[in-house]
């Protein structure tokens, strides 16, 4: 005779389709005068392990436009990949760069074609308008989209974000009587609050660390690069003899 | 919605040059509604010694009178007042006791403790709700802008700050985390621990 | 019955979810992809197409990934929050908004532009899904212009608000969210109309709309009255804009200032909220719109600074 309380009954069990998972890492853009830095660090993590310690997150689009992005890795290089397939299509058909305001509307657009079943990634994109001023777009995963001075974005967008409302927008502080705070900053101040920032974020949050990856992107004879050359590591990655210049600063980050 | 968010607020504490800061914000909300501007989460435990309680402010109350009969029998036992680590330890028992039903307070210590030489040391430390101590030689957090003071901290912070520059960086800390967070802000006050004094001062900051 | 109608409509979000289905496995490349007609560029075919989940029900997918007050731990988060408010009075219509956005308790943004420049003579107010306002009312805009260019006149508030609620209500289920007021000036005057993402649309005086709103209307129903002079009823809306933010934590930073008259809209200012509440809007230190300004030297808890100083 069964014991039928014994036997463990048929519970319904539900499955939901998950194809999001989280892979860390932080992203951040600053907009100069005449120059926008774009950095990312290369760690790349799912739960408290790491997959690899170089995981690009920041790409070159054109010689005047540099997209970021964060979040789901897989969705973020799919997502790369789509836009720079339409900025080729865009280059065949117009046999020129498309303008970065464009590049800001058309992720729009792709962001919010994909509004019912989103790419989960987080968006900056840095660069030159083509007025020649530093520019920084960040998108929200549907799409909305806004042009700032400063973003952060990712795993550790609330401990970099606050420390680049001060430094940046100078907020909470009041310039000495008589004097007042710079609108813009140059390239040399720039490059060590992004390095700061990272050092920050990698002490204190678990999915930041190992590399760090700054692109530089300077308009038509911007004279931005006087009184960096102490830094190390940069190269040159320009594409085009348009005059737009794109570098890449690469340095370590701890990996505990 | 998190209980430990249900009335908002957040707390610091720094480490300087023989001297000790340690600041909150004034807000007390009741989730997105904001009730108070002058609602205190600093509280004097002795002329050296300041605690901070961020987190449910029914708790805060009830904690801050059980920390202040404690430490009254603690002063009438021993005859003497109670040194900054003893009453981190005191409010980690204190804690300990109600393992499975916490206060949801984060209490934030800071004093300065008497070196056998005669001198002054700085202490800070910080805890969880059911009392795990956190001795950190920089800086400690609490609240529900604790990653946000940290991010701006870790980037502000350097040793043996003056008790004017420890001021002013926690000053800065504080204020520009609050203001990326939505529970908290609605006013800071700050405090720094001398050898000789203890200054208080209300800041102007953001209200919205 | 409900069902039965469902499965032979065309127009049903489970037909369109058909629809839109089947496009994505076509895989989304039209011809006006490869020109300068950029996504916009399947305008002439009507409604922009929709990649969606293929899951049986992608409505409680999209939930699932994106709602944070469901769960507040979800990936996925669409900024929230908001105060937005419009009236209309005899100078015309004044709308104001606040720029913060919240993604839970983290302040994401302090410099939204809430209020979307449709066209010259049009604004409509964003709360809710940040994409969705942006996005549909920017298309709003390019409607528009196609109305001007088949009719040879402007279109109406009216008509405006109309194309946009049936758009949205085309969507009804399938996790549009959007609240948000279409005012402009047409051949009727000013005109203010409410539309949001549940398909509702009313035409009326005065709005708010937001986590902020409450607070909003406090201030705005007291000082609210037909006959305001302009430089009262631009004070009107950032004072009640200034009471949202200072109350509701998840509104704040800055309020945006736009006044529409005959003419088209004009954008009055950008003001911080923090310098309303210390020096009000003439930049006068103590002149603020701030409680211990208003309150000072009323109860001994808060006294005046003579008092204090002699104590």
């Amino acid at each position: 005779m069964l014991d039928m309380h014994s036997v463990p009954q048929q519970q319904p069990q539900g499955r939901q389709f998950n194809p999001y998972t989280e892979n860390g890492g932080t992203i951040l853009a600053i907009a100069g005068a005449d120059f926008s830095v774009i950095a990312g660090d290369t760690r790349q993590s799912e739960g408290y392990s790491i997959q690899t310690r170089y995981a690009p997150k920041v790409f070159r689009l054109t010689d005047k436009a540099v997209l970021a992005v964060n979040g789901f890795a897989a969705d973020g290089n799919m997502f790369v990949k789509k836009v720079r397939q339409r900025l080729e299509w865009y280059r065949h058909a117009h046999a020129k760069d498309m303008p970065i305001r464009a590049i800001a509307r058309l992720i729009q657009t792709m962001l919010y074609a994909r509004r019912f079943f989103p790419y989960y990634v987080y968006n900056i994109l840095g660069g030159i308008e083509e007025d020649g001023t530093g520019a920084v777009y960040s998108f929200d995963p549907v799409g909305s989209y806004e042009r700032e001075t400063c973003r952060a974005a990712g795993a550790a967008q609330s401990l970099v974000q606050p420390f680049l409302d001060n430094q940046i927008y100078f907020k909470n502080q009041t310039p000495a009587a008589g004097t007042s705070f710079p609108s813009h900053l140059p390239l040399s101040t720039v490059l060590s609050l992004v390095i700061d920032s990272f050092t920050s974020a990698t002490e204190r949050h678990i999915e930041v660390g190992d590399g760090l990856e700054m692109y530089v992107v300077l308009a038509r004879e911007s004279t931005a690069l006087q009184g960096v050359e102490g830094i190390g590591g940069v190269q040159e990655i320009t594409m085009t003899e348009e005059g737009h210049r794109v570098f890449v600063i690469r340095r370590e980050l701890k990996k505990d | 919605m998190s209980i430990m968010e249900y009335n908002g607020g957040s707390v610091v504490a720094m480490v300087g040059k023989d001297c000790v800061a340690i600041a909150s914000d004034l807000r007390l909300g009741n989730q997105a509604l904001g009730i108070s501007s002058n609602f205190q989460k600093i509280f004097p435990v002795t002329d050296r010694i300041y605690v901070g309680l961020p987190g449910l402010a029914t708790d805060l109350s009830t904690l801050r009178e059980r920390f202040r009969f404690r430490v009254n029998m603690y002063t009438i036992k021993e005859e003497r007042e109670i040194e900054p680590e003893t009453f981190a330890r005191l409010v980690s028992s204190t804690l300990y006791e109600h393992r499975f039903g916490p206060y949801f307070i984060e209490p934030v210590i800071a004093g300065l403790s008497k070196t056998p030489s005669g001198g002054v040391e700085p202490f800070i430390a910080a805890t969880d709700l059911i009392g795990c101590l956190n001795f950190a030689k920089d800086f400690v957090v609490a609240g529900t802008a604790s990653a946000k003071i940290f991010g701006v901290a870790e980037g502000l912070w350097e040793p043996n700050l003056e008790p004017e520059d420890l001021f002013e960086t926690i000053s800065q800390t504080l204020m520009n985390a609050v203001d990326r967070d939505a529970f908290s802000g609605w006013g800071c006050m700050v405090h720094v621990i001398t050898k000789d004094r203890v200054i208080t001062r209300t800041l102007k900051a953001r209200m919205d | 019955m409900n069902s039965l109608a469902e499965k032979y409509s065309t127009t049903s979000p489970l037909s369109k979810l058909r629809k839109a289905q089947q496009l994505a496995e076509d895989e989304e490349l039209s011809d006006a992809m490869w020109g300068s007609s950029a996504g916009f560029g399947s305008l002439a075919k009507g409604i922009p197409s929709f990649t969606v989940a293929p899951v049986p029900d992608p409505a409680a997918f999209l939930r699932l990934h994106t709602d944070d007050h469901a769960d507040p731990n979800c990936r996925i988060k669409i900024q929230h929050g908001t105060t937005t408010l419009a009236f209309r009075y005899k100078g015309g219509v004044i709308v104001a908004v606040d720029s913060r956005a919240t993604a839970g308790s983290y302040v994401a943004s302090g410099t939204v532009k809430k209020v979307i420049e449709i066209n010259p003579y049009l604004l409509g107010t964003m709360a809710g899904g940040a994409a969705d306002c942006q996005y549909w009312e920017t298309y709003l805009g390019m409607h528009c212009r196609l109305h001007e260019l088949r009719n040879r006149e402007r279109i109406s508030v009216s008509a405006a608000s109309k194309y946009l609620s049936n758009l949205v209500y085309s969507y009804k289920g399938m996790g549009l969210s959007m609240g948000t007021m279409i005012c402009g000036w047409d051949k009727t005057g000013p005109c203010i109309f409410y539309v949001d993402s549940d398909g509702t649309r009313l035409k009326g005086d005065l709005f708010s709309v937001g986590s902020g709103s409450t607070f909003a209307y406090g201030v705005l129903d007291q000082g609210y009255h037909w006959d305001l002079t302009d430089e009262e009823a631009q004070e009107l809306g950032r004072r009640s804009i200034y009471a949202a933010g200072h109350r509701d934590a998840f509104s704040g930073n800055t309020c945006n200032l736009y006044h529409v008259k005959q003419d088209g809209w004009h954008f009055i200012g950008n003001y911080d909220l923090s310098k309303l509440h210390y020096e009000g809007p003439n930049n006068v230190a103590g002149q603020g719109y701030g409680y211990d300004v208003r309150t000072e030297g009323r109860t001994s808890a808060n006294p005046p600074p003579a008092a204090t100083a002699t104590a």
